[in-house]
């Protein structure tokens, strides 16, 4: 058990979510997860944490300032990543989730993390 | 032009890999330190010295997991100021090689071996299988064979 569970816990109740993960932004290697059985914790961790850096330098090239929540949708659901420079917090979800929830949840857990 | 590989069958899996995971610089070389492909490097004295530092370190890495875990590390990173090393091992029909790759902010450890693991596939799928009768790595052909790859990478085959 890490200090990360308890956050991952809250995240992967939500209605929807099959999984949740702390990541480490720099590196795009998993903290900490909490996945349903078939997810590749690793590759997802990686390519998200790439995505989130992408999406930041975009927003900043944009003038747009920085990036708080990102949400990617998919053909069977959505990746939805939080996080700051330090580390980034994943949620997979399913296409039906809730995702103001989501989002309030994660905030929630970015703030208790800071 | 700087041509990638001395043998054609690792193009296809370098090129993949250099693409998907964004790195600067890539060498993979047999556990002696002879080079078989490269891609960002310009100079031949810079591969030749990053590969015989490749190959010390691999054995070294070996031996000191082999005293430490009863076996051999499976890879090594290192994580500079602004770029970062990753030495791993690939398995193929031919034997062991050493794959070296050098990244910065542009990619991330977690990319890098996400990739390498898939290159690891494709580079056991497309070696053949090895030759017959190998000719036997001997110390006096060292020299003959470095430059022999040197050359065909840097277009003076």
């Amino acid at each position: 058990m890490s200090d990360f569970t308890a956050v991952l816990d809250s995240l992967t109740r939500q209605r929807g979510v099959r999984g949740s993960l702390v990541v480490s932004a720099e590196d795009g290697i998993p903290v900490d997860s909490n996945l349903q059985f078939g997810q590749d914790g690793n590759r997802v961790a990686a390519l998200a944490a790439s995505l989130y850096r992408k999406a930041r330098k975009s927003a900043q090239a944009a003038g747009l300032g920085g990036t708080g929540f990102m949400q990617l949708e998919a053909e069977t659901g959505r990746l939805c990543v939080i996080g700051g420079d330090e580390i980034i917090l994943v949620v997979v979800a399913e296409r039906t989730a809730n995702v103001g929830l989501i989002r309030v949840e994660l905030l929630r857990a970015a703030e208790s993390l800071a | 032009m700087i041509k990638a590989t001395v043998e054609p069958w690792i193009e296809e899996p370098l090129r993949t890999f250099v693409t998907d995971a964004g790195v600067s610089l890539a060498l993979l070389l047999h556990p002696n330190g002879q080079v078989l492909a490269q891609y960002g490097f310009s100079r031949a004295i810079d591969i030749m010295s990053a590969c015989a530092l490749a190959a010390a370190i691999h054995v070294s890495a070996n031996e000191l997991g082999r005293q430490l875990e009863g076996k051999p590390f499976s890879g090594m990173h290192h994580a500079g100021k602004e770029r970062q090393v990753f030495l791993a091992e690939a398995q193929t029909k031919r034997g062991p090689y050493i794959f070296l790759t050098v990244f910065d902010e542009a990619s991330s450890l977690g990319l890098v071996r996400m990739y390498f693991d898939e290159f690891r596939v494709n580079l056991a799928k497309a070696s053949p299988p090895p030759p017959d009768a190998p000719e036997p790595m001997l110390s006096e052909n060292f020299e003959r064979e470095l430059n022999r790859n040197l050359a065909a990478l840097f277009g003076r085959a």
